[in-house]
């Protein structure tokens, strides 16, 4: 009693993970879930939600986890169901597939073949050579569909098929492999890979990519080599539009230089599997800043901007606040000047060639902008995703896949002959699931061909 | 004036409008020889449309920054409009009824009069930046659009039903010219076949363009989610159809609003998603 319950109820889960019902369900909602993260933003603080969406809604988008629809439980919760559909369903159709693919279609009759979508019957009386016409009729058959299978005495006369693209009957298979393919290779990458962000001076190197989480925390990972970027580029068009951005990078592994490589947006660098993505950049100003103290002693500081330098003998702290490339044709920058624990200090703008004085209350300070130099600092993209080629394998097979379902038919060609004496009788029947109008030129050939022969009798 | 490429191909916004209405004159009038020139007229819009492309290639090498007529909103129009004529002309000449002309070509001269009056849309050539500097970037607009334009063909095909069922059977001499139901319902599932394709291909095209250039293959941006929307939407009618023998009507609805997601995933994500985005920013 308690097991054929137990069969009866799991013949019900089975029957409702595997029904299509549920396919074409989750086909909807899902499109139809899509659409939230579309229109609301994603992935902004909470306190924006907050602002912008009041108490109730923001309690809304942060229980069902709005602000990152596609990656919220019940997202993924529908994707997983999706999966579990797409398995039961394609194991319990294995049987079914397997007997459609081994189903042997010789054993048709006379009756049978003349019910055929395509069809043509030819009987001709006082033929002369009836074995010889019989050898011509199948050597044409067999010129246009390959070599047939054969079988005797059905309704008294030979019945030859042949039977192809019985295989395309996979090729749905393929599709549905194909996408739990490409789920497995997107798991395998969110778990065993990482992304992250690299900015470096030209002239810089690092070991370690920057990540940023969630909470605007800043993670080390370490790339397990050296990176430096020797140079970078940017070209613009006469518009003013961006027109190519290039780095020129080294690869140092184990204190050696490995690999040298030119990026450029499109054609990124990959080495032990961690690839840089050309992204973005930045220029960095080199300055140099003269100061003479009141007696007459000199200081130079190269700084950059943010940079802060030190006279120590004098006590004296240096920093750049600003800088702009280009006021009244010459490069400026705001200079803070002041004794290092940050006490008692002052900013001035300097412009190129025109020194200023800096009075502080112990001394006087001149300060002068030397010269100003910019320096780009290339912005990489870093990624390691060892799940991306299982995802274009996952791609490739479904386009095979989707080749092979809705192009390739299972097409059967029958001919059957009875010879009696001086009589020969012919039917040519034809059918296929699939490109039914290319598979009728082709039938219409055979059957031309026929006719000459029979004809020419 | 200066014969441009876009003073070109803003008069074969003109030539199928004209196309549109001899189509529409033989489903009315039923003469043979309207149909043939309905014919005649959508060809030559279509022989000036790819010389007007032609140029436009040209033309953007002599301004020294060459590249394929496929790189912003008013050329990916042009393409569309292109494929759909071309989707278009090998329905006619496959099925040879001319009525289905009056039901595709206003979607070609629908794109080509947006893509040439707008002022949305800069019809000026623009040099490529970085991130479209990409082979794959080219493979990607031709496998969707497509896409796109056996979606509206088979849009097309979906209202032909429509309006075919609509009326009471055989009830009047219009409908009577339209092709038959069955006809319809395959021609309808062969088109969403097609295009359910190449809009794979051009999803797929795309997410191996932006894994190349910034190393994710899908980020959940509006446009992309709303091309799996689309997806969604087309795997629905071919289940449905295959599994649940779903046909006809049912179908002609999926094929209307599959094409709506087309039309949203191309349009509405630039116009009222990213206003949105904006809007919710400020
Ligand atoms: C993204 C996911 C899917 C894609 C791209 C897909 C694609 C396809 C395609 C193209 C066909 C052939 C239709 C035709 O010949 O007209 C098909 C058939 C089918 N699909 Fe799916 N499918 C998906 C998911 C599913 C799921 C979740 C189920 C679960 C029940 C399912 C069940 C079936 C069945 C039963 C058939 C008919 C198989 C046959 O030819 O015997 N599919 N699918």
């Amino acid at each position: 009693m308690k097991t054929k319950d137990f069969l009866s109820q799991s013949s019900i889960v089975v029957r409702f993970f595997s029904s299509v019902k549920l396919a074409i369900f989750l086909f909807i909602i899902l499109a139809l879930t899509s659409i939230i993260g579309t229109v609301l933003p994603q992935e902004e603080s909470l306190q924006f939600y907050m602002e912008h969406y009041g108490p109730f809604y923001f309690k809304v988008i942060k229980d069902l986890h709005l602000y990152d629809t596609y990656h919220a439980w019940w997202y993924l919760g529908l994707m997983a169901l999706f999966s579990v559909n797409l398995v039961v369903c394609t194991i319990k159709r294995l049987p079914f597939t397997l007997r459609l693919f081994n189903r042997s279609y010789m054993d048709l009759g006379k009756d049978e073949l003349l019910r055929r979508p395509l069809k043509a019957q030819w009987k001709c009386s006082k033929t002369a050579n009836t074995a010889q016409t019989r050898s011509q009729l199948l050597e044409t058959f067999t010129r246009f569909t390959g070599r047939p299978e054969s079988k005797g005495g059905v309704d008294g006369g030979q019945l030859f098929l042949s039977d192809r693209g019985k295989w395309s009957y996979w090729g749905v298979y393929l599709i549905h492999v194909s996408v739990l393919v490409i789920f497995a290779g997107a798991i395998l990458g969110s778990f065993t890979g990482f992304k992250g962000r690299i900015m470096l001076l030209e002239g810089e190197s690092t070991d370690h990519a920057v990540q940023m989480d969630s909470h605007g925390k800043i993670k080390k990972i370490p790339l397990g080599f050296t990176l430096k970027c020797n140079r970078f580029r940017v070209d613009f068009y006469p518009s003013g539009a961006p027109k190519l951005f290039k780095s020129d990078l080294s690869i140092i592994d184990n204190g050696r230089e490995v690999l040298k490589k030119s990026i450029v947006v499109n054609s990124p660098l990959t080495y032990k599997g961690i690839t840089f993505y050309q992204s973005s950049y930045q220029s960095v100003p080199d300055l140099k800043i003269r100061i003479t103290s009141s007696d007459g002693l000199q200081k130079e500081l190269d700084l950059s901007a943010f940079d802060r330098g030190l006279w120590p003998e004098k006590k004296l702290m240096v920093g750049i606040i600003k800088y702009l490339p280009n006021v009244h044709g010459a490069p400026a920058a705001r200079v803070y000047a002041g004794d290092p624990a940050g006490n008692d200090g002052a900013a001035v703008w300097l412009l190129e060639g025109h020194d200023r004085e800096v009075n502080l209350g112990r001394d006087s300070f001149r300060l002068s902008l030397v010269s100003a130099k910019e320096r780009y600092m290339t912005g990489l993209q870093v990624k390691r995703d060892p799940g991306v080629w299982i995802v274009w394998l996952g791609c490739a097979i479904m386009v095979i896949g989707f080749g092979i379902v809705f192009y390739v038919g299972h097409r059967r060609l029958w001919l059957w002959i009875r010879q009696d004496r001086d009589v020969i009788e012919v039917i040519l029947a034809g059918q296929t699931n699939k490109n039914k109008v290319s598979f009728e030129k082709e039938f219409d050939k055979v059957k031309e061909a026929i006719d000459t022969q029979i004809g020419e009798k | 004036m200066h014969l441009s490429s876009s003073y070109i191909l803003s008069l074969t916004t003109f030539v199928y409008l004209g196309a549109t209405a001899i189509y529409l004159l033989y489903w009315i009038f039923r003469l043979e020889k309207v149909g043939v020139l309905g014919t005649i007229v959508t060809v030559a819009g279509f022989i000036m449309q790819t010389v007007g492309i032609g140029m436009r290639w040209y033309e953007s090498y002599q301004m020294g920054y060459g590249h394929a007529p496929l790189s912003n909103l008013y050329e990916s129009l042009v393409f569309f409009s292109w494929v759909t004529i071309l989707v278009y002309l090998v329905v006619e000449f496959k099925t040879r009824n001319r009525v289905i002309g009056a039901f595709a070509t206003p979607f070609a001269c629908l794109a080509m009069a947006y893509a040439s009056f707008s002022p949305n849309v800069q019809d000026s050539i623009q040099p490529l930046i970085p991130a479209l500097q990409s082979n794959w970037l080219i493979a990607h607009v031709i496998t969707c659009f497509l896409g796109y334009a056996s979606f509206a063909v088979a849009c097309g095909f979906g209202i032909m039903y429509l309006v075919r069922g609509g009326a009471r059977a055989s009830s009047s001499y219009l409908i009577d010219a339209l092709p038959s139901r069955r006809m319809l319902d395959e021609l309808m599932h062969q088109t969403i076949i097609f295009g359910f394709l190449w809009l794979t291909v051009g999803i797929i095209t795309g997410a191996v363009w932006a894994n190349q250039a910034w190393g994710t293959y899908w980020s959940w941006d509006p446009k992309e989610t709303w091309s799996l929307i689309t997806w969604f939407v087309y795997a629905t009618a071919l289940h449905a159809r295959f599994v649940r023998g779903w046909a006809g009507k049912k179908i002609a609805y999926l094929s209307i609003i599959g094409f709506v997601s087309v039309i949203f995933t191309y349009f509405g994500v630039n116009f009222l998603l990213s206003g949105l985005h904006s809007y919710g920013a400020s």
